[in-house]
């Protein structure tokens, strides 16, 4: 009898233990999953960027932006002290590109910081594909600066099966950008090739989420526009060269769908080699130094006046000409903090991926440190925003409204706006 | 090396099942080889009507593999002579590659400088490269693998592989970790020549002009000096050739020296040729030239020099015509199907080992 009751005894142990132990994985994944308070008066926002190789100058540019955007509130909302913490998304042996392990670190870190209210990253999509799905679970609200990639918001052309579904495991969104997606960029790059005479296009892409994804809507929109498209070809990032590659370009203009750090310097080096007279175009993945100047390893000038970049982003100037004070204040301030007057284009998004975090905490008060109330304030609230970048809203699955792309020549080294590329659709 | 020989058996009258596979071995290997131009050749007289594209996929392709060739040397050197994959051989390479272009600047080098300073100033820093690639070569055999000399080989393999990983750290810390374009000294495609439409741009000449005499030289070297014999009769028995007075230490370094020298002299062409430095330079290049070697027979000089031209035109070929992301599936398919033909590999070398 006694043994029986020992037994039943193991038996209520044993069960109650798988108990917390299954309290305990939730935990574990999901931190805060509950959408619980954050106790305390201290909140933390995370920044993850790839702050090696070719994306420093950018990353760093970000960051000075959303420091920027803290500084301007005191580093204080309401009665809750934000603390900012800078993560490298990339690894000496992966530079200038989010390192999926790393990533995955980073976002581990988040998640097991209970004081945790926001994560502002990853700069490049890959890399979000990584972090959003773990933060998600934890239900922390994430921004990211930079991602174009279509399919980690939407199903729609240049999206892999099954996305963006399996991004967000908690059925719920938690996830905004305020770049607009490539079908934006794809849809600018078409645009300006047209305006430019090309009848024909070929692509290369790096084959990453960004430029795989971006080279398919370069695609749709090019044909959309009436220009033949003669090939979409992968590349190798450790291709000795792509001589023969380019060898096969038979169209009258070439876009580069990729980043920089995927060797795309001797991909437009080569380009521009083998078809002398092509119009070369480079996305936001290279709109960078490291890309622009031969001094830095970039291309060389004779290729960089062949060049034309497409990035989300507009000059001091154009900001002033379309009556964006708040962008006029911005490069006023970033000059005034950093001395520097022509910032790297996405200094903007920094400040902006910051400030909105920082007005969505405002909006709910007290409910600061609540997850949830914050995530459902950024996703289903932010209408109307009157930002640096502009007017507008976060949509239903968390892109921004903004269409407009800037186009940049390069010239000495340098990106040099040329004008804004207004694309309709979404 | 070439001199390693079979004492030949008592020979015996070979099985129907043999010699089919003997000539399978012999020409389906040759079938092989010519199958990929030949299809796309085929396909351009189709479509152009000549023969101008396979043509320029060709010319490209045999100057990149100049470039291989030299890589694979080293690779085939080493192992000739003791038995080795010297894994940091890659790394030997991409350091003569950073040395090269470390040097440009204090040289003052760059595209506007003149003819006959530029060809001086490149002259000054091929040889820095091949000592600096030759010296650090013969270094790691010393600290690296001589002490290891009788260990069981997967000790000093391991160890290869260590300094591999050392010397791309290395090349993190010098050049940082992203691919970094250089200066483009002798605007490396520019045409230099086209004839019937196969264009050869001033790279390839560079390949050919380096590779070629560098490769005459040491077949000469090994084949006709006393210390190439040195290396020919360490090869064959390590053993007999210290009983015979050779100095079999001091012959191993030498072959290291001459591998290194030659991956350095490989490390400016490549510079001048693509234009671009990585630290991962090395293990690609390494990699490629590793395939080559075992492609053209292991061991085997002549057979390194064809395993890197082959490897070279199948790359351009492939860039070319299937896609750049598929081009090293390509190579180790050929790979794979020339060894279940031919284990020896092109030319073939019976080792100590398999001899």
């Amino acid at each position: 009898m006694r043994v029986r009751w020992l037994a039943v005894l193991s038996c209520l142990v044993g069960v109650f233990a798988l108990g917390l132990a299954a309290c305990g994985d939730d935990d574990d994944s999901g931190g805060s999953s509950s959408g619980g308070d954050i106790s305390g008066n201290e909140l933390t926002i995370y920044s993850s960027l790839p702050l090696q190789g070719t994306s420093k100058g950018q990353s760093e540019a970000v960051i000075n932006g959303e420091k920027l955007a803290l500084k301007e509130v005191g580093g204080k909302v309401g009665k809750y002290t934000i603390k900012y913490v800078s993560l490298d998304d990339s690894t000496a042996q992966n530079p200038g590109t989010a390192d999926e392990g790393q990533t995955a670190q980073n976002a581990r870190k988040a998640v097991q910081d209970e004081n945790t209210i926001f994560y502002l990253g990853e700069f490049n999509s890959g890399g979000t594909k990584v972090s959003l799905p773990i933060l998600n679970k934890a239900n922390i609200p994430q921004i990211s600066p930079s991602n174009t990639y279509v399919g980690l918001t939407t199903n729609d052309p240049g999206s892999e099966p099954g996305e963006p579904d399996k991004y967000y495991p908690a059925q719920k969104r938690t996830y905004a950008r305020i770049v607009p997606t490539d079908t934006i960029q794809g849809a600018a790059l078409a645009t300006i090739m047209k305006e430019d005479g090309c009848t024909s296009v070929n692509i290369f892409n790096d084959k990453t989420t960004y430029g795989a994804g971006l080279a398919k809507n370069v695609e749709q929109s090019a044909k959309d526009e009436g220009l033949t498209v003669k090939g979409n070809d992968g590349t190798d990032k450790n291709a000795p060269n792509y001589r023969s590659l380019a060898a096969k370009i038979t169209a009258d203009c070439f876009v580069g769908s990729g980043v920089t750090g995927e060797n795309y310097v001797q991909v437009f080096k080569d380009v521009a080699a083998a078809c002398p007279d092509c119009k070369l175009y480079g996305p936001d993945g290279v709109a960078e130094a490291a890309f622009t100047d031969p001094k830095q390893g970039g291309i060389p000038a004779d290729v960089g006046a062949r060049t034309k970049v497409t990035v989300a982003t507009l000059s001091p100037s154009e900001f002033e000409k379309q009556g964006i004070s708040a962008a006029v204040k911005f490069f006023d301030d970033f000059k005034a903090e950093y001395g520097v007057a022509q910032p790297d284009p996405y200094a903007i998004y920094g400040f902006e991926t910051m400030d909105l975090a920082l007005d969505t905490l405002k909006a709910v008060g007290d409910k600061a440190n609540d997850r949830e109330a914050v995530r459902n304030q950024l996703l289903t609230k932010t209408k109307g925003r009157e930002s640096v970048l502009g007017t507008y809203d976060i949509d239903q699955n968390g892109d921004t409204t903004l269409t407009d792309y800037g186009l940049y020549d390069i010239k000495n080294g340098q990106l040099e706006f040329v004008k804004a590329i207004k694309v309709g659709g979404g | 090396m070439e001199a390693a020989g079979i004492p030949a058996g008592q020979a015996l009258k070979p099985r129907r099942s043999e010699v089919v596979s003997e000539f399978i071995s012999k020409y389906g290997l040759i079938a092989i080889l010519i199958a990929f131009p030949a299809y796309y050749g085929i396909q351009d007289l189709i479509d152009d009507g000549n023969l101008t594209r396979i043509g320029n996929n060709l010319a490209d392709g045999l100057s990149n593999g100049a470039i291989w060739a030299l890589v694979a040397l080293g690779y085939t050197l080493v192992y000739g002579i003791i038995e080795l994959i010297n894994f940091a051989h890659g790394e030997i390479f991409m350091i003569g590659a950073f040395t090269s272009f470390a040097l440009w600047a204090p040289l003052g080098l760059n595209p506007d400088t003149g003819t006959v300073a530029l060809v001086l100033g490149l002259l000054v820093t091929l040889i820095a490269a091949m000592l600096v690639s030759g010296s650090l070569n013969v270094m790691i055999e010393r600290v690296g693998y001589r002490p290891l000399r009788g260990a069981p080989k997967l000790a000093p393999l391991i160890t290869a592989v260590g300094f591999s990983f050392i010397l791309q750290n290395v090349g993190i810390l010098w050049l940082g970790a992203s691919q970094r374009g250089v200066p483009d000294l002798i605007e490396s495609q520019k045409e230099l020549v086209n004839i019937v439409g196969i264009s050869l741009s001033r790279g390839d000449l560079l390949a050919f002009a380096v590779t070629v005499p560098l490769v005459l030289l040491l077949t000469t070297f090994v084949g006709q000096s006393r210390l190439g014999k040195a290396m020919r009769a360490t090869a064959q028995d390590p053993e007999a050739a210290k009983l015979m007075g050779i100095n079999v230490d001091t012959t191993i370094s030498l072959t290291f020296l001459l591998g290194g020298l030659l991956a350095g002299a490989a490390g400016l062409i490549n510079t001048l040729y693509q234009t671009n430095v990585w630290y991962f330079q090395g293990f690609t290049a390494g990699l490629i030239a590793f395939t080559a070697a075992v492609m053209g027979g292991i061991g085997n000089l002549r057979g390194a020099v064809l395993g890197g031209l082959i490897i070279g035109c199948i790359q351009q070929i492939s860039d070319n015509r299937i896609g750049n992301e598929w081009t090293p599936a390509v190579i180790f398919a050929y790979l794979v199907l020339i060894m279940v033909f031919r284990p020896q590999g092109l030319i073939g070398e019976e080792t100590r080992e398999a001899g």
